[in-house]
């Protein structure tokens, strides 16, 4: 099938005063029209630059960003303008990105004037069928976000971001601020959406079970490097890196009969400057050897699993 | 269970606690009625989302709530027998820290930016304790091996931490005065998975070597799995349900419990779409007649919208607030 996105050796490095932060260092992927990929790790991983990067919010410091087969690296002014109405994302506090002076209806608004497809009156009309689209009752259209709930408010955030008429929209920890019942009311709402507008979609996360439920494909990063991509059915039926197999034994199943030890990690996550060639991740690892202080490649261990290992193949014979 | 002191074997007892705040010239009624009991020695996890009341719950029985906008309606908290709404400010801050203690979910609550971590542990100690500035000193260090901080650390302040380094240090002031219970207010809810994993095993191995009981607030169905013996389900300031972890866990009973299991993607099957609850949380400064979870309720009869509940015991130990699924 053919590919929208693809990313080749993507970096964004940060200058920091303790030297170069490799926030995101050397990842590629692609994806394919309608689905959607997972991203998880845990915080300062390097998703949510990832996210930014992929889509021209920050510029990268290297790497290829090839979107609808072009090269959108490093495109500017009009042309840029044109790939942000197509790429759009979503944070996690809808509360931080509205403009808390501007109702329900004028934030749709502005941004569906932004694009100069429509007549303020049909701009107007638009404004209601994408309220309606993702489930804001039209009795809402005057509220102010702080007279919203989070759900209501993320509701508000989703429609602004469809109003440009995207066709990819990373997500960056859309749900993660909500409680679990609201939190499946939004996932089922991107769901729809994705499938009514055949929408491209990343899906950024520290929650593995909803990464799992709406992600096609997911991949797992670690101190900027993406470790593990897999097809999303098998990263908890068989994780091949050892990072991945400690992140998924640390959830605390809601099986109170079969309540599995977990892997406690010793140490944390630390941020990624000047980082050695070898494995970011063998100083916490147990299977860490003397060729894991070399560089790591990308394998493809099983049919479209790939693992950023070099005892992969060893430690899951 | 009758009215009056602690049973034996409990620590902690809370009788129709009703607390309400006031805003902007509403009413918020909080906490509606709730009663707990916590076993010595014990886990008991208080289940709910935003909003639920929790918080006010856990403040109510440290006596922390804001002075001028909060207040407890009506109600006993007996902790191992007295109840502690009864006590003096004087005699409650001889609890504070010292037969009870608390931790929040953001650990600046309870840390001073400007003072070095060592010395915030000491403070603790010395108020409870009637110990030298050394003594103190070295207790301090010890508390910071216990919770898995490198003793030379004391000299460093909180932002020298990471995040959950820094409950770590919550955690040792906490339990700087081997508390009797311990009050944990999603006290993993900010830290990443591997890194709770960390601190859960921690609390639960200190909370034997203590002896300690504790009440376990949060809104992970995972946690509450992994950790408490028992749960009680809160919704709108009330308790909806509760029993023992296998109670709720192999017989949710509650259409609130059973919607939380349900919204929850399952790893381990394949669905396309997620079953929400639908609506939200009722307006805690308007609550309905009838049952509070009745606007959302799938099952929800015309009488539900009338007429309020009492928990009725479904099975031995095992309460609920409805009988539709009993
Ligand atoms: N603007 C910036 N300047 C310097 N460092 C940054 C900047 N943005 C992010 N970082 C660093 O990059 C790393 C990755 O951050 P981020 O992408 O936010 O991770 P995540 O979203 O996975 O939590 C972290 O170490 C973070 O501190
Ligand atoms: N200081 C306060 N002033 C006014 N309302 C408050 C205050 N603290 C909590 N509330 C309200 O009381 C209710 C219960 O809050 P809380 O106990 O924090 O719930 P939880 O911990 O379960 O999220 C909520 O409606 C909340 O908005
Ligand atoms: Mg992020
Ligand atoms: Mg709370």
């Amino acid at each position: 099938m053919a590919t929208l996105l693809e990313i080749r050796n993507l970096k964004k490095y940060f200058q920091t005063p303790k030297g170069v932060l490799h926030a995101v260092d050397g990842i590629s992927f692609s994806l394919e029209p309608g689905k959607t990929m997972g991203i998880v790790g845990e915080s300062g991983c390097g998703k949510s630059t990832l996210g930014r990067t992929v889509i021209r919010l920050i510029d990268s410091s290297g790497g290829q960003i090839i979107f609808e087969n072009k090269d959108v690296t490093f495109v500017r002014g009009r042309e840029l303008k044109a790939l942000r109405q197509k790429m759009q994302i979503i944070f996690q506090d809808p509360f931080a990105s509205l403009n808390p002076r501007f109702t329900v209806e004028r934030t749709i608004r502005e941004a569906l004037m932004l694009t100069k497809r429509y007549s303020r009156p049909e701009a107007m009309d638009e404004t209601e069928r994408l309220m309606e689209l993702v489930g804001i009752d039209q009795r809402l259209r005057n509220s102010y976000p702080h007279e919203l709930d989070g759900g209501r408010r993320q509701r508000v955030v989703i429609a602004r971001a469809l109003a440009t008429g995207p066709r990819f929209v990373v997500g960056d920890e859309p749900v993660s601020a909500l409680d679990v019942s609201i939190q499946a009311q939004i996932i089922n709402l991107l769901q729809d959406l994705q499938e009514a507008m055949d929408l491209t979609y990343i899906f950024i996360t520290h929650d593995l079970s909803a990464v799992k439920h709406i992600s096609d494909v997911i991949g797992v990063m670690y101190l900027g490097q993406m470790v593990e991509i897999c097809p999303s059915n098998e990263i908890f039926r068989s994780p091949l890196h050892p990072y991945t197999k400690a992140l998924l034994s640390a959830i605390p199943s809601i099986d109170i009969h079969h309540q599995q030890e977990s892997v406690i990690l010793e140490g944390e996550i630390v941020s990624p400057i000047n980082p050695k060639p070898g494995c970011r991740f063998s100083a916490r690892c147990r299977y860490s050897q003397a060729k894991c202080g070399e560089p790591q490649s990308l394998e493809e261990i099983a049919t479209d699993h790939f693992v950023f290992c070099s005892r992969a193949r060893e430690i899951n014979d | 269970m009758q009215n009056g002191e602690t049973q034996r074997g409990e620590l902690l007892r809370i009788r129709d606690l009703v607390v309400e705040y006031t805003s902007e010239g509403e009413t918020i009624h909080a906490v509606n009625g709730v009663s707990l009991e916590l076993k010595k020695g014990k886990t008991l996890g208080l289940l709910g989302e935003t909003g639920a009341g929790k918080t006010t719950i856990a403040k109510s029985v440290m006596r922390i709530l804001p002075e001028t906008t909060s207040k407890i309606n009506s109600g006993e908290i007996y902790l191992n027998g007295k109840d502690v709404l009864l006590l003096s400010e004087k005699k409650m801050r001889a609890i504070r820290g010292k037969s009870a203690s608390m931790i929040f979910q953001d650990p600046m609550t309870a840390l001073d930016p400007v003072r070095r971590v060592g010395e915030q542990i000491e403070e603790v100690i010395r108020l409870h304790n009637n110990t030298g500035k050394n003594e103190a000193q070295q207790w301090a260090m010890e508390m910071l091996e216990t919770v898995g901080i490198k003793a030379d650390r004391a000299r460093e302040y909180p932002h020298q931490f990471s995040g959950g380094m820094k409950q770590r240090v919550v955690i040792a002031i906490a339990l700087a005065c081997k508390p009797e219970l311990l009050l944990a207010d999603e006290p993993t809810t900010a830290l990443d998975v591997t890194i709770q994993a960390q601190i859960l095993r921690m609390i639960e191995k200190l909370k034997k070597e203590l002896d300690m009981s504790m009440l376990l607030i949060t809104h992970d169905l995972g946690v509450v799995a992994s950790q408490c013996d028992d749960v009680a389900v809160i919704y709108a300031g009330e308790i909806l349900e509760s029993g023992s972890r296998e109670d709720i866990y192999d017989h949710p009973t509650h259409p609130y419990t059973r919607g939380l299991f349900d919204a929850l993607p399952d790893i381990n099957k394949e669905v396309r779409r997620l079953t929400p609850i639908t609506g939200r949380m009722i307006d805690p400064t308007d609550l309905p007649k009838g049952c509070y979870f009745q606007p959302r309720c799938a099952y929800a009869k015309k009488s539900c919208r009338h007429e309020r509940r009492e928990m009725a015991e479904i099975s031995p130990g095992h309460h609920c607030r409805c009988t539709h699924f009993a």
